[in-house]
């Protein structure tokens, strides 16, 4: 194993994380704002493959368009879910049993309904960019990597500045920080609950477009990347956007760096290990751990 | 136990009440008990006892889930751990030569002792971390089993008994783990134990100020339900015969573990009873009818039951009865 390669692991987790976060943050919204666990979060992320797949199949989309129109088809998916199911159940400032079945449910009817629409065949999308790479010195970057790379930190970005800069962003956080607090300074919890909700299921849907550039999908795609999206934010202490990026390098360098010691058959044991690690060595996430060492200065 | 029981917990815990409430508990077992013991004098066929021995199998590992789920208010969707592992070390025991009694022990054994893997981490922790570890947890048993050589990995494992296959004496063990898990139910409900999960289920925090330790109480109440769920993959592995990972360690198993209490009546005794036998005999006709869609049913009817009747059949029956006897009063 030469410096090259390594430095080529290295390259390669650090392009996974991008992807990693992008599919993570919208479950830490939601968890932020309403304290729900959003287990449906695997369903979307199907969804959204398939929206970016069929987008491409039948109207020759180019799928990184596809993705961009995945942010508000989704986003007016999750109001509406929220409108229909979600506002119907009572929150608390702990994630209820209610709720965790209630998304369970979902989950369950959405995989089913992937397997009605589009069969259990596996699917992928195939670009012009997909085999291509470019090298710089012994160093290669699969192209398409790069791209969804580069898409999900603009979309990340994109995040950044609505949370920092509008209104809405404001009440988002607020309400992560403190709930009651929020309501008290007027912050409407059910208005800004639905539209957190629906930008968790835009980052999903469209973080499930990013994914299927890079994989093949089937309508049980999901579900390996959502124990990956919970590890990452549990990671990152539930709650903080910089944690899931932490959280996202983490589990990417982590996967990435396994196939050195590790057939890759276990692979999918490996999000799940570092569950249980992170559980009992850094129980609030790696922010936590930025957190404490800010109370001792 | 002469205690009151702490403000503001359920008051159906089970505590001393006089007279018909307190036969009640004993006669209900025998109502549900005495036809299924009797089964062969209504000369049955092979398929319903096969549906029957099932579904009994799914009553322990329901109410194992109840315990847990119900009672302590903890969600797990990875029961399927406990049931393969139970399922795995019977079989593997079983064809060591080991008595079955003793291999379905060990396998409930081996399914507490992963049960104390998976809640020593998680416990300890306020807020959703079991949950979500326990989606992760089937999946990594599952894939590592299947690359396990020792026993036959993806292949799965066969069981080779020696004499006949007696498909009532294998009916008869389900129905006694049943009626144990019960008996089990029934005894915790009405124990300081049962007092202390009720309350770490309305409040975590209150419940240890008034004494309760709710890691030590949640993990050995794990272990307990892991132990029942075990047993019952160990009766399932026995009579199956042939076992494999994609059988028994199935996410569809965890999730249809949780669903049985779900559709009977979360946190009660016989809510638990009442799903499995609801989903064990609805869920071969959906399948069989609806072989695309069952996922989309169930998935439906949880979302239901949860938006309009938490408390499943048996909260649905109490309105009912409630209903009845205001009529009758008119």
């Amino acid at each position: 194993m030469s410096a090259a390669d390594l430095l080529n692991l290295f390259i390669a987790a650090v392009l996974l994380a991008g992807v990693y976060a992008a599919m993570s943050v919208g479950m830490t919204i939601i968890y932020g704002v309403m304290k729900i666990v959003n287990l449906a979060h695997a369903g979307f992320l199907m969804l959204g493959a398939y929206f970016v797949f069929e987008a491409y199949d039948r109207f020759h989309i180019d799928p990184l368009v596809g993705v961009l129109l995945a942010f508000p088809v989704f986003f007016f998916l999750g109001m509406g879910l929220h409108w229909l199911l979600i506002r119907r159940i009572a929150t608390s400032d702990q994630p209820t049993l209610t709720s965790l079945l209630l998304l369970f449910g979902v989950w369950l009817v959405l995989q089913n309904l992937g397997y009605l629409i589009w069969g259990n065949s596996d699917r992928a999308i195939l670009t012009p960019r997909t085999l291509s790479s470019f090298e710089i010195g012994p160093i290669s970057f699969p192209t398409v990597r790069l791209v969804v790379f580069g898409a999900a930190v603009l979309s990340l970005v994109g995040l950044e500045l609505v949370l920092h800069r509008t209104w809405f962003g404001r009440s988002v956080r607020a309400l992560m920080q403190n709930n009651e607090a929020g309501q008290i300074v007027g912050v409407n919890v059910q208005r800004t609950a639905q539209v957190a909700f629906g930008v968790g299921i835009a980052f999903a849907g469209a973080a499930g477009g990013l994914l299927a550039m890079l994989y093949s999908f089937s309508p049980d795609f999901g579900a390996t990347f959502q124990l990956r999206a919970f590890v990452i934010i549990v990671l990152g202490g539930l709650e903080s956007f910089g944690g899931v990026a932490v959280g996202s390098l983490v589990l990417a360098l982590a996967e990435t760096f396994s196939i050195l010691v590790l057939p890759a058959s276990f692979q999918p044991a490996i999000a799940f290990s570092l569950l249980v690690l992170a559980l009992i060595i850094l129980p609030d996430g790696v922010a936590g751990l930025w957190n404490k060492r800010r109370r001792w200065v | 136990m002469e205690q009151e029981a702490p403000v503001g917990v359920n008051e159906d815990v089970g505590d001393a009440k006089p007279g018909f409430s307190r036969i009640a508990p004993a006669v209900g077992p025998l109502l549900v008990l005495a036809p299924l013991a009797a089964l062969p004098l209504f000369g049955p066929g092979p398929n319903t006892v096969r549906l029957l021995f099932v579904t009994l199998t799914l009553v322990t590992a329901s109410v194992g889930w109840n315990l847990l789920g119900g009672f302590a208010g903890q969600i797990s969707f990875g029961f399927a751990v406990f049931y393969g592992l139970g399922a795995y070390t019977a079989a593997l025991s079983i064809n060591a030569g080991i008595p079955p009694v003793v291999s379905f022990l060990m396998g409930a054994a081996v399914a507490s002792v992963a049960s104390l893997l998976i809640g020593l981490p998680t416990f300890r922790l306020k807020g959703p971390y079991f949950a979500i570890a326990t989606i992760g947890v089937s999946e990594a048993v599952r894939v590592v089993m299947m690359n396990v050589p020792w026993t036959g990995g993806a292949s799965g494992y066969r069981i080779v008994e020696k004499g006949r296959f007696f498909q009532m004496h294998h009916y008869y063990t389900a129905l006694g783990l049943a009626a144990l898990a019960v008996g089990i139910s029934i005894i915790v409900r009405r124990s300081k134990l049962g007092l202390a999960l009720t309350a770490i289920r309305e409040d975590q925090d209150a419940a240890s100020d008034l004494g309760v330790n709710p890691f030590a109480t949640k993990l050995l109440i794990h272990a307990l339900a892991a132990a029942l769920a075990g047993a019952a993959g160990g009766v399932y592995a026995r009579y199956a015969a042939y076992i494999d990972p994609d059988g028994v360690f199935a996410f569809r198993n965890g999730i249809a573990i949780l669903l049985m209490p779900i559709i009977g009546g979360v946190g009660t005794i016989w809510g638990p009873v009442i799903g499995a036998f609801v989903y064990g005999l609805i869920h071969e006709e959906v399948v069989a009818n609806f072989p695309q869609a069952h996922l989309l049913i169930f998935g439906s009817l949880l979302i239901l039951i949860i938006l309009f009747e938490p408390a499943g059949v048996v909260g649905l029956s109490n309105k009912l009865m409630r209903v009845l006897g205001r009529e009758r009063k008119d």
